[in-house]
């Protein structure tokens, strides 16, 4: 009797968790099976009706493509490249603010904030106005210590300077939030007794802040790191990929390729190769930054 | 303590400080130029980017002409209102369904949990390049395509499964014993979560709903992909346009609709930035 009760419960519980299943199932776990499916095929905007089978066929020619490995190379540049500045420039503006005796924290923190609170999609379209190469705001600042105009968007080497800077003031204020609350969680009294006991400030910062912020450092970079890799906009609006796929990256390229020029199983193939890497990278990182037990 | 050790101490602490508020100074100016800039460009008088000089950071005779072209020459009503419905739609689906799972993943102990869990935490590291593509062909096939409810759903797909994992972490933050009392008091189950969680959850729920809001507000990706006819189209894609696609737009009118469209949301952000900014650090989150 008591077994039978309290398998009525456990029903009555699951169907609390119907909604999230069922939207787990149709609007993520099918679509994703579905574009496993048709990266196995030639289906295309050339061949809608009459598509057929083609098994490993498009992975062999995305594999043995140049294309495949610049867009790769270009999306850990576009990752790593970001994510280094955004979590030091976060750190080093989140650790002068939490000085003591700074005044006016609170009116430089929401400053700070800023670029945050604005939509990003409506920044990135600013932003590409500013670093227009005759016209630009950008430019035009640089005109005024003699430096000649720069055209960033066309040069591959300009164009990552314009969208890695761009990236971090997109992203910094995020950054110096969270390790910001996190600084203030370690209680002060840890520094009043290192400092009793005649400790520099860099010894107090190596020994009691890093260890502490470790965890905080941790989960931060691995969202990030995941935010960044799909981080679709920037590039999007920015460059489009461009000059050529030089500063593409994957997200973006199999954005393009589905709906800009139809090849859905190309597209199909790549999200899945992309989500692959991306899925181990983080595996990876959340066994050494332990963030599961942290969630669960 | 000699005096030349407190005078090397003051000098050091005045250069820490001072390289503190200059180092904040410079971030902040930075900070807050381009929405400065657009503000500015969109009160100027100045038609094109090729007239915008660095005097014109500071306009000698402002006018509200650009807002008036833009909201009454071009369809940004239109597109105002169709981005509201979508919006409107999202945050209903998916602040009920981040409420009843969060609550579930919070509350009870069945079997499985733990896996549902961390499969949620993984989907929300998916690529929406993933799932945009599939779901697009799905729903062509079911006729979704140029549809509100399409985009409303492919949208409440990746903010219910994000939110829900918000809402089970604060949940779990609020003690059983004020459920517990409510039961006791003779309130049933699913009335103790509607009465006492619900209320209680409000801050949660309110950033939920922020949340999805946002996502079906300043999506570009899905609505350029989902939506084909001109009087379904949304203000991203209705910026997109006046942005990159027809070259005869006025620099200003841009700008004058970048401040209608983003403003708003700047202000609700700063309002409560107190309040968001610690949510974030909570859930480790990134919008």
């Amino acid at each position: 009797m008591d077994s039978l009760q309290n398998l009525n419960r456990v029903l009555i519980q699951y169907l609390y968790l119907l909604p999230i299943i069922a939207v787990a199932l149709f609007l993520f776990l099918y679509p994703v099976a579905y574009a496993v499916y048709i990266s196995f095929t030639n289906f295309n905007l050339y061949h809608l009706f009459t598509y057929a089978f083609i098994g490993l066929k498009v992975y062999e020619q995305i594999l043995t493509s140049g294309t495949f490995y610049t867009l790769l190379l270009n999306t850990v540049i576009w990752t790593v490249g970001s994510l280094v500045p955004m979590v030091v420039v976060g750190f080093i503006l989140a650790l002068v603010l939490n000085q003591r005796d700074i005044k006016g924290r609170n009116v430089f923190f929401t400053l700070l904030l800023v670029p945050w609170a604005f939509p990003a999609y409506i920044s990135l379209v600013i932003w590409s106005g500013m670093w227009n190469y005759e016209y630009g705001i950008v430019n035009k600042f640089l005109g005024l210590f003699g430096i000649p105009p720069i055209n960033w968007l066309t040069y591959t080497n300009t164009a990552w300077a314009a969208l890695i800077l761009t990236n971090l003031w997109l992203s910094f204020p995020y950054y110096t939030s969270v390790f910001l609350s996190s600084l203030q969680s370690i209680p002060s009294e840890l520094y009043d007794i290192a400092t009793v006991d005649g400790a520099s400030a860099w010894q107090k910062f190596r020994s009691i802040t890093l260890p502490l912020m470790r965890s905080a450092i941790a989960f931060v970079s691995v969202g990030g790191f995941v935010f960044t890799w799909n981080n679709f906009y920037p590039i999007y609006i920015l460059t489009g990929g461009g000059p050529g796929i030089s500063t593409d990256i994957l997200v973006v390229y199999t954005y393009q390729e589905a709906f800009s020029y139809g090849y859905y199983n190309i597209a199909a193939a790549y999200s899945v190769i992309s989500t692959i890497i991306l899925a181990i990278m983080a595996i990876m990182m959340l066994r050494i930054g332990k963030v599961l037990e942290v969630i669960t | 303590m000699s005096n030349k050790y407190s005078l090397k101490y003051r000098l050091t602490n005045w250069a820490r400080l001072g390289i503190s508020y200059v180092i904040l100074a410079v971030t902040a100016a930075i900070a807050i130029f381009p929405i400065y800039y657009i503000i500015i460009t969109s009160v100027n008088p100045i038609p094109t980017l090729a007239s915008i000089t660095l005097r014109s950071l500071l306009p000698e005779n402002p006018s509200l002409e650009a807002y008036y072209y833009i909201l009454f020459k071009e369809p940004f009503l239109l597109w105002l209102r169709n981005s509201l419905i979508l919006a409107g739609g999202t945050i209903v689906i998916t602040v009920i369904i981040a409420f009843i799972t969060g609550i579930a993943l919070s509350r009870f102990n069945v079997p499985g949990k733990r896996a549902l869990m961390i499969t949620i935490y993984v989907m929300t590291f998916f690529p929406f390049a993933a799932t945009a593509l599939p779901l697009y062909l799905m729903f062509a096939s079911l006729h979704l395509i140029n549809s509100y409810i399409g985009l409303i759903l492919a949208y409440s797909g990746g903010t219910a499964i994000f939110s829900s994992y918000l809402v089970k972490i604060f949940i779990d933050r609020i003690p059983r014993d004020y459920e517990e009392a409510a039961l006791i008091d003779g309130l049933s189950r699913l009335g103790a979560f509607f009465r006492i969680l619900l209320p209680m959850a409000k801050p949660i729920i309110a950033f939920v709903a922020l949340l999805a809001f946002m996502g079906a507000y300043t999506d570009y990706a899905l609505a350029n992909a989902f939506i084909t006819s001109g009087n379904m189209w949304t203000l991203t894609l209705g910026m997109y346009y006046l942005a990159f696609v027809n070259r005869a737009t006025l620099y200003n009118v841009l700008a004058a609709f970048s401040v209608l469209m983003g403003v708003p949301i700047f202000i609700i952000f700063i309002a409560f930035q107190k309040y968001l900014v610690q949510i974030y650090a909570m859930g480790g989150v990134k919008a």
